[in-house]
């Protein structure tokens, strides 16, 4: 069966029940969508039929019969042939869709990058200031110097002085990362920083607390010091708040009694 | 000379920063001031300060070049610092840490270039000259734990996370990535080239792999025991690997054993269980007849090659001598000719020469111990009597305590007015900052790091003080060696690391740059030091190496070059009225260099033909800072970190015969033996380790010291050892 159907749709001439089990479920469909209260008594109500006949349903038991070869044969190619086209269509519209969109992001990212001119100082760069940046620098300073000694005679030569200032500042202000690779390098490092850790100072280690081991010299010192660190105030903060209302409470008590 | 009769007072206040705290803590921590009479001398009030919570940071990697006779030392928060071993250790450079450069491994390689690696996963060239980092790559392994350069110089060995070993070359102004080795399983931590250069041993966890350097495969791949005494214990870590050039690989490992391995059949030979703890380091002399291992302990130990007996050829490697100098995990070791050089946790670095190595007894044969950085930590402003402390990540801005009861000689005196902590100022970004200062008025403070100049003018209102950053920085102050302000605080000298100095002139709340002074034409060599007379008229610099120059502020121009000595300058400073440059060396020879006339003082060659006192020139620790009384002319004052001295030029020096540290002094003294022991050192080593101390006025003197401790008492927890009796 799942043979045949294709050859159905090339050639006209072959069964048509083949044809009608072949689109059940557009037509169910269309009917559905068109005429919901109607009880679907028939093998196959085909919409075109509807629209031409108008009221006349009730004769579909006999009728159907003499057409049925010729004309549903040829509703059947031409329904078929509709559906194919449209599919087409869609595909076609969807085609042009994407088109679309794929140029509108290949303009967006041009939008974005920066001008020409910047991208390629960006990539001359590295190679060219880690090297000159020195005597760039020590270049911008002797103008710099120029410049306060022959103050105010020469505008124009400032505001150049001064841009190149900013454009060597400019070139070492920032660096670019991925951040993809950000992440995973910072991970990568978290774990190397944990693993050393856990074997210096992990379980199984045999590490004592800095306050007992002042301790042990001052053991054996024949002149005892106080510990470094002998007063913790963390400790019982839940029975100091405890007792503290105790101790209001206890007093209100009292005041109320002695009233009395 | 000072007299000394020193008392605590009970009653003293408590720092705000311990005021929780129960009433003999304050003992402990507060900040009382001392009187101190001296009889020829006037008196002092000293503020002796005790707030300064500086911790300095763990060594974790030593590396020795034996070219230069250079330590280069790198920190746990990233900085590196080289030490010059000929030059009375001086340390002589650094590069400020960063907070994601965690280093993990320093090398030298050839040409003396410097390399370090971390867990950033970069390798790192340092500039020497410029004092800057010259590039940083990645070498996209992961994290580097190791790295080992070639026996020639010319490669470089990196040891990854992901367990990769890479080979680098050494080009002359880069390296290149030039192949990997077979990867091992698991990361590689710690690498050793064999002297011939044809093999390596990379230590990892539970094993030792041995590679062939031309194919790059590995050999031998030989299974650390993780049994510990009888107990199967965790991983067993491969802490370091030395290969030597027998073909021997001696392994040190988180279960405290110190292994031999012979690398032709892979086996082991011989297992000496040393610690109970981790063994962490490992480093071999260069004869390979002896060789060093640090424990967690804090324990360091010698082995030695020696004959099995006298007169038989048959040598073994045995352990000689164990050294407890640390109290927390030595994290490395290095071997010069002469020394056993540690360092770890407890931040201290450890200087230890081995006696048959060393041909003349002299003080050089001395152990030593270097824990605080040579360099000045605090700037203060006398006129506000306040103090700016510099922090890695932040400055503290504290005000002193004042006090209006008087006292006799040596009593403590209770404060009026606790000292305050008026301003926490933290950096932005992770670098580390490399230097600060704050203006004599107060109002003024500026500080570096690695990229950016920051300066800040301070306000007080009443109680109230008020911060305001002056923006818009100009793009050649972008880092900076060292500041200092002008005695008026009108101008601001910037020591950059191009090795110019800026002058710029400040105005309210604005600044007007206004003049550069360029680095003699073919150094590079920045400055390290900077001092300006107090008439403002003189500027002198000092980079690490060559003379001092004496600038002209009036005319800017180059003044004069002090002639260039054999060691470096520590700490600079110009008299008042007299214009006389003091200049201390690290040898702790001190010049006093007249800058009008151009030539050395009387005194300084006098001095320097009767030359200093012997015990004098054995001091350890450099002169970190000089500075005057302003009521006498006649006096120097510097201090090192466990003594103050005052220098008086009337008086006559002392010979090797005399007594260079004055005793106390008995109450009632004859005016003959006084005169007998008079000399022009006046010693005082009541303040220890002092930081710095300066002069607040006539008669007030401000001490900073860093009590050792209090900084143990910050440190990472050590390794419990059972003590009898305890």
């Amino acid at each position: 069966m799942v043979q045949l159907r294709p050859r159905v749709s090339r050639t006209p001439a072959s069964a048509s029940a083949m044809v009608d089990e072949g689109q059940p479920a557009s037509e169910e469909e269309a009917e559905h969508g068109l005429l919901l209260g109607q009880p679907s008594s028939g093998a196959a109500a085909e919409p075109l039929q509807d629209d031409e006949e108008g009221d006349s349903e009730f004769d579909e038991d006999e009728a159907p019969e003499e057409l049925t070869f010729a004309s549903a044969q040829a509703e059947a190619r031409e329904e078929e042939r509709r559906v194919r086209e449209t599919v087409r269509r869609d595909k076609a519209l969807l085609k042009e869709k994407r088109k679309r969109r794929e140029e509108l992001f290949i303009e967006q990212k041009k939008r974005k990058l920066l001008p020409d001119t910047v991208l390629e100082k960006l990539t001359t760069a590295p190679q060219t200031t880690i090297k000159k940046s020195p005597g760039k620098l020590k270049e911008v300073i002797l103008q710099k110097k120029n410049e306060e000694c022959e103050k105010g005679s020469d505008s124009k030569k400032t505001k150049e002085k001064v841009q190149k200032v900013q454009s060597v500042g400019h070139n070492k202000s920032y660096l670019a990362v991925r951040l993809k690779d950000q992440d995973l390098r910072d991970s990568r490092q978290e774990a190397a920083k944990a693993f050393i850790q856990n074997c210096l100072y992990g379980p199984g280690t045999n590490r004592t607390t800095v306050n007992k081991f002042l301790s042990l010299d001052n053991k054996r010192l024949p002149v005892k010091k106080a510990a470094a660190q002998f007063l913790n105030n963390a400790w019982g903060t839940q029975r100091k708040q405890n007792a503290k209302r105790f101790k209001r409470r206890w007093m209100v008590r009292r005041m109320k009694t002695s009233k009395k | 000379m000072l007299a000394v009769g020193w008392g605590w007072l009970t009653d003293a206040r408590p720092s705000p920063v311990a005021s929780q705290l129960k009433s003999f803590w304050f003992c402990r921590r507060h900040q009382p001031h001392r009187r101190c009479r001296s009889l020829r001398m006037g008196e002092f009030k000293v503020h002796r300060v005790r707030f300064f919570n500086y911790v300095p940071s763990g060594i974790r990697c030593v590396a020795y070049n034996n070219q230069s006779n250079r330590l280069a030392v790198s920190r746990t928060d990233g900085t590196v610092e080289i030490y010059n071993l000929s030059a009375n250790y001086f340390q002589e450079k650094f590069f400020p840490g960063h907070e994601s450069r965690a280093t993990e491994a320093l090398c030298w390689a050839k040409g003396q270039r410097l390399f370090s690696a971390g867990l950033n996963g970069e390798i790192i060239e340092y500039d020497l000259q410029a004092l800057n980092i010259k590039y940083a790559m990645d070498a996209f392994g992961g994290p580097i734990w190791s790295m080992a350069a070639s026996p020639s110089g010319s490669q470089l060995l990196a040891g990854c996370e992901d367990g990769s070993v890479k080979l680098f070359q050494i080009t002359p102004d880069k390296i290149q990535f030039e192949r990997n080795f077979d990867r091992q399983k698991s990361r590689i931590l710690s690498l050793s080239w064999r002297p011939s250069g044809t093999h390596i041993a990379a230590g990892s966890i539970d094993y030792i792999s041995v590679f062939d350097v031309k194919s790059g495969s590995a050999i031998h791949k030989m299974l650390v025991d993780r049994q510990y005494m009888g107990v199967s214990k965790r991983k067993c870590i491969i802490w370091g690997v030395a290969f030597l050039s027998d073909g021997t690989v001696i392994s040190v490992d988180s279960a405290g054993k110190v292994q031999f391995w012979d690398s032709a059949t892979g086996t082991l030979v011989k297992n000496h269980l040393v610690a109970n703890a981790d063994v962490q380091s490992i480093a071999v002399s260069d004869q390979e007849d002896s060789f060093v291992v640090g424990t967690a302990e804090g324990t360091v130990f010698h082995f030695q090659l020696v004959s099995v007996t006298s007169n038989s050829s048959e040598k073994q490697w045995v352990r000689t001598k164990p050294f407890q100098h640390h109290t927390h995990d030595v994290r490395a070791v290095a071997h010069s000719p002469t020394a056993l050089i540690s360092g770890g946790t407890d931040t201290h670095l450890v200087i230890r020469p081995l006696m048959e190595k060393v041909e003349v007894k002299n003080y050089d044969a001395a152990l030593r111990k270097i824990t605080f950085p040579h360099r000045r930590l605090i700037s203060c402003s006398k006129k506000k009597q306040l103090l700016l402390f510099q922090f890695a990540h932040h400055l503290e801005l504290w005000q002193l305590g004042s006090t209006v009861a008087t006292g006799k000689n040596g009593d403590t005196l209770p404060l009026s007015k606790d000292a305050d902590h008026l301003l926490h100022l933290k950096t932005k970004g992770p670098e580390n900052i490399i230097c600060s200062c704050i203006s004599p008025c107060g109002s003024w403070i500026a500080y570096s790091t690695a990229s950016r100049f920051f300066l800040y003018r301070l306000s007080y209102e009443r109680d109230n003080i008020s911060l305001q950053r002056v923006s818009k920085m100009p793009a050649f102050l972008r880092s900076a060696l060292q500041i200092l302000f002008s005695e008026d605080s009108a101008k601001l000298f910037v020591a950059s690391n191009q090795g110019s100095l800026h002058i710029i002139r400040l105005l309210e709340g604005s600044f007007k740059h206004l003049h550069t002074f360029q680095p003699q034409s073919g150094t590079v060599e920045s400055m390290c030091l900077l001092a300006v007379s107090p008439d403002g008229n003189w500027l002198a610099a000092s980079g690490t190496s060559a003379g001092v120059h004496v600038y002209n502020v009036k005319n800017l121009k180059l003044h004069c070059t002090v002639p260039a000595y054999n060691f470096p300058v520590t700490a600079l400073a110009i008299a008042p009225s007299t214009n006389n440059l003091v200049i201390a060396h690290s040898d702790q020879q001190v010049f006093e260099y007249s800058i009008p006339d151009k030539q050395y003082t009387e005194w300084s060659r006098t001095i320097q033909k009767q030359g200093f006192h012997h015990l004098w020139l054995q001091r350890d620790t450099p002169i970190t800072h000089i500075s005057f009384h302003l009521k006498r002319p006649m006096h120097i004052l510097l201090h090192d970190a466990y003594m103050f001295c005052i220098i008086d030029k009337s008086l006559p020096l002392p010979n090797d015969k005399t007594l260079l540290y004055n005793p106390l002094p008995p109450k009632n003294e004859s005016d003959v033996i006084r005169r007998r022991t008079a000399h022009a050192f006046k010693i005082s080593k009541i303040y220890k380790p002092l930081l710095f101390m300066d002069l607040l006025d006539e008669r007030t003197l401000v001490a900073v010291e860093r009590p050792l401790d209090d900084i143990i008492a910050q440190l990472p927890p050590p390794i419990k050892k059972k003590k009898f009796g305890t």
